[in-house]
């Protein structure tokens, strides 16, 4: 895989395609495992899109006591081997962004697995295909690199700067995330 | 184990044992090109991919679009003819639904004439049955009164248009050229809830510095995004065009090159807007007077900037002034007939376009042939192979059939692919009229709100299950696929009309064996109107991602830019209008002191009969609710979640409260997807635009008590 996934939260429209088509992806039994949150909506409509952030160092894996998350050489951390989960849920508390949920009636954990069957044939994943407003994209890294930059250079010219909080500093490089 | 489908370097999942049905979504004006996953074995139809290389929309999808296809399939659709029996329905065969059917319109015809049959149409057809609707109603029942949905959703837009530019095509520019615009001036749309894939677009042009101005009464998403948005009051459109009319001329934006060459009128809009200062303008619509100067400026200084508008603008009892007003701030900056720049309608229905161009209209024959051009009856007429005699005149608008009813003119109604009974303004007047006619038929593939009045449903086929054309909100004739077989007993609307049309004894006019041979016909019945169709194949509309109209001959290449040279109109040139400033039909007073205002949310489409019965839309929005500034709440006592009593002259609703302050201070919110007590068209104002009898939805007085 060549590719990353780029989010730009302004862009966020809040319409959920990407969960309704998240669970359209094969192996996702119908569930979606992205989600969309309102920002504040007492006070604008902004909304955003909160996907796996497919950590480099995954909490989630590292607190798995079956090791039954697994990493795939290009970085994708998987949702929970069947066979070997053995649903303590111990991932769904160890993830500081609240990715994984736990599907009690099959007694097993399910998270985002950026479509794999999709991605690591570069074929976007099905919340980037279908997000009409472009808020997140499947992209190669220097384009990624080439929007920051210029969305920079916008916000300057608009006279906006970007607001950051210190979580931006856990979020790895793998994910580009809109913020310079 | 996955396999590609490669198409020009894109490429799509292939499940075994699955193979992809490249078709578009049923819902808004999009259109958005998808493709189907269908089982091989079964025939079922089992998912959705995106369908990367359809330029308009290049593999995006909203959330309608992506569970569009989970209505195919649905448990909930009629798969048997219906007849109501003691007040229930009653399954039975597709003869004795016809049976019924047949005695009941000529017992009826036979009491009270022709004319006392009525078909209610809808745009959410495919261009052939929309052109066999009115032919239907026409030669079948010879009833003159046919109208359709369209009349709540894009007749003034139309009415605007033929004022100004004499042909109503939606959009003078394709949607592709929008990322070259360098300005976006939208008023009374939610494009980002409603038209979800357009925004992309505009995120292309933003992403190389264009500017987007949005008038809207909500910081809706799409005006969360604007560089400058006036949050004018419900109804107020035409003194916010003016004003920036205004400015455009006082400032020296006008390109004065083309409105000599191309204008009419330019002398009387200029006296008539003199008046409209920014204080003027402010004033009226309640919009801060630095955002209405900042606005006139950008639009007045960008070189490629398109106008656009939709519900917001046009659903009023003065839509047809408002649509006519922000088209001459298009005129006037000499925009139309030029690349990346022009004036479009977002089109709510998915062949809200080609629907309204072929004879639904009770004034209009295909091909936007006036009923009452002599000239015109007697080419349908041949075409149809009917004496001109026999073609009945114009009839009324969709809400005025009801007034129909209530005077007992109408006594029986066909409403096909329509839901007025949660559409319709003043609905309870609607239900009124339902339950007065003496017969009453609906085909669709739910039980929708309209479908319980009924005495015979007939089951008819979802979008999957038939093939033809539709347009789209470009103005781009688009190929639908069949996908599937027909569930149970269900048949296509068309051949639903034939066979009532055998029945009542006109089979040799409704002789088709496919959608083809109706196409075939209707390019016919097209050739030399307004819309002309006549050189777009479906052969052609493959090989060319769609064929835009007025296409008059097969080797011409299609109109995606309209009014490069000339405009429609008689002398070619467009008018500007001057329009005086008219209040809404329904102002604040003592009595009912605030204003209220109807739209959609994202995850629901028009009267929700298809949406609402997808579980991930309805887990999103299950019920309506009210939207309200804090400071308005706070005058009532309300807190987030309460429940509030909404009451207009004509009716009332209980609703929850949501609180946001991305509304006016003065206006509630309420979207109107759903039936019966969750109705608020319950509540909206009936008041008919003089041209273009569109209700005004967007604007009716109310009264607020907690509950």
């Amino acid at each position: 895989m060549n590719k990353i996934m780029y989010l730009e939260f302004e862009r966020c429209i809040g319409c959920r395609s990407c969960q309704a088509a998240c669970r359209e992806c094969g192996d996702h039994d119908a569930k979606e495992r992205n989600y969309v949150e309102y920002v504040d909506f007492m006070e604008s409509r902004q909304t955003f899109p909160m996907l796996c952030m497919q950590c480099k160092d995954p909490a989630c894996a590292r607190v798995c006591p079956a090791n039954a998350i697994q990493i795939t050489e290009e970085g994708v951390v998987l949702s929970a081997m069947e066979e070997k989960c053995i649903g303590c849920r111990n991932c769904t508390f160890g993830c500081p962004f609240g990715i994984p949920k736990f599907d009690f009636e099959e007694n097993k954990m399910y998270k985002c697995d950026m479509c794999y069957d999709r991605s690591k044939h570069d074929i976007a994943p099905m919340c980037a295909s279908v997000c009409p407003s472009d808020a997140i994209r499947f992209i190669d890294f220097d384009e990624m690199q080439a929007l920051r930059r210029k969305r920079t250079q916008m916000n300057l010219v608009e006279g906006k700067k970007p607001q950051e909080g210190n979580k931006w500093q856990y979020v790895p490089e793998f994910f580009g995330v809109y913020s310079d | 184990m996955s396999q590609y489908l490669v198409k020009e370097g894109v490429k799509n999942l292939v499940k075994p044992g699955e193979k992809l049905v490249t078709t578009h979504c049923c819902y808004c004006g999009m259109q958005c090109g998808m493709h189907i996953r269908v089982n091989e074995k079964s025939g079922k139809v089992v998912g959705v991919e995106p369908r990367y290389d359809w330029p308009v929309t290049k593999g995006k999808m909203c959330p309608k679009g992506v569970t569009a296809y989970q209505t195919v399939d649905h448990k909930e659709r009629i798969l048997k003819p219906l007849i109501k029996k003691n007040g229930k329905f009653v399954e039975s065969s597709w003869e004795e639904a016809l049976d019924v059917i047949e005695s009941n319109y000529k017992r009826l015809q036979k009491e009270y004439g022709k004319d006392s049959l009525s078909v209610f149409g809808g745009v959410s057809m495919t261009n052939e049955k929309c052109y066999l609707v009115g032919k239907y109603a026409r030669v079948a029942l010879g009833t003159k009164y046919i109208d359709y949905n369209g009349r709540f959703c894009m007749s003034s837009a139309a009415g605007g248009a033929l004022k100004t530019l004499g042909i109503d095509r939606g959009s003078t520019l394709p949607w592709t050229e929008l990322e070259h615009s360098d300005c976006f001036f939208i008023a009374g749309s939610n494009t980002a809830e409603c038209h979800p894939t357009s925004i992309q677009w505009f995120w292309k042009a933003k992403d190389k510095g264009a500017k987007l101005i949005v008038a809207d009464p909500r910081e809706t998403p799409t005006a969360r995004v604007a560089d400058v948005h006036l949050d004018l009051k419900p109804g107020t459109d035409s003194a916010l065009a003016n004003g920036i009319l205004h400015l455009l001329i006082r400032e020296g934006y006008v390109d004065n090159q083309y409105v000599s060459e191309r204008c009419n009128n330019f002398e009387e809009l200029k006296e008539s807007v003199k008046h409209w200062t920014p204080q003027l303008t402010s004033e009226i619509t309640g919009v801060d007077k630095d955002k209405i100067i900042k606005a006139a400026h950008i639009y007045g200084m960008s070189e490629k900037s398109v106008v656009m508008f939709a519900r917001g603008a046009e659903q009023q009892s003065k839509g047809v002034d408002n649509v006519s007003l922000y088209t001459s701030m298009a005129l006037l900056r000499g925009q139309i007939g030029k690349f990346a720049s022009g004036v479009a309608t977002f089109t709510g229905q998915g062949n809200g376009q080609g629907g309204r161009e072929h004879g639904q209209k009770s004034d209009l024959l295909p091909g936007y042939r006036k009923i009452t051009d002599p000239e015109a009856v007697k080419y349908i007429s041949s075409v149809w192979g009917i004496d001109p005699k026999d073609m009945p005149g114009p009839g009324v608008s969709a809400y005025e059939m009801f007034d129909e009813i209530q005077n007992g003119n109408i006594r029986a109604m066909h409403v096909m692919c329509s839901n007025p009974a949660v559409s319709a303004p003043n609905v309870e007047y609607i239900w009124e009229g339902f339950k007065k006619l003496d017969f009453m038929v609906v085909s669709d593939f739910f039980l929708s709100e309209t479908a319980e009045f009924a005495d015979v449903v007939l089951p008819a086929t979802s979008w999957a299950e038939d093939e033809g054309t539709t347009t789209n909100l470009e103005g781009r004739v688009i190929r639908i696929r069949k996908v599937c077989e027909p569930l149970g007993e269900s048949k296509t609307d068309w051949e639903i009309m034939c066979a009532i049309a055998k029945r009542m004894g006109k089979e040799p006019h409704f002789s088709y064996k496919n959608a083809r041979e109706i196409f075939e016909e209707f390019r016919i019945a097209t050739k030399g109107g307004k819309a002309d169709y006549y050189g777009i194949t479906w052969e052609r509309i493959d090989k060319e991602d769609g064929v835009f109209w007025p296409c008059p001959s097969e080797d011409h290449p299609g109109t995606p830019t309209m009014f490069k040279e000339k405009f429609g109109t008689p002398d070619g040139k467009a008018n500007l209008p001057a329009v005086a400033w008219k209040e809404p039909g329904e102002i604040p007073s003592s009595k009912y002191p605030h204003i209220l205002t109807t739209g959609r949310v994202v995850f629901h489409y028009l009267s929700g009969s298809q949406t609402r019965r997808v579980d991930f839309l309805m887990e999103q929005c299950p019920v309506p609710y009210t939207e309200m500034h804090p400071e308005l709440a706070s005058q009532y006592n309300l807190s987030n979640g309460d429940k509030v009593k909404l009451i207009t002259p004509r009716s009332e609703m209980i609703l929850d409260v949501k609180l946001t302050k991305a509304i006016r201070k003065d206006t509630v919110f309420v979207p109107y997807h759903w039936g019966k007590e969750l109705s608020v068209n319950k509540l909206t104002n009936p008041s008919l635009d003089p041209t273009s009898r569109m209700p005004e939805f967007k604007v009716c007085a109310v009264k607020i008590e907690k509950v």
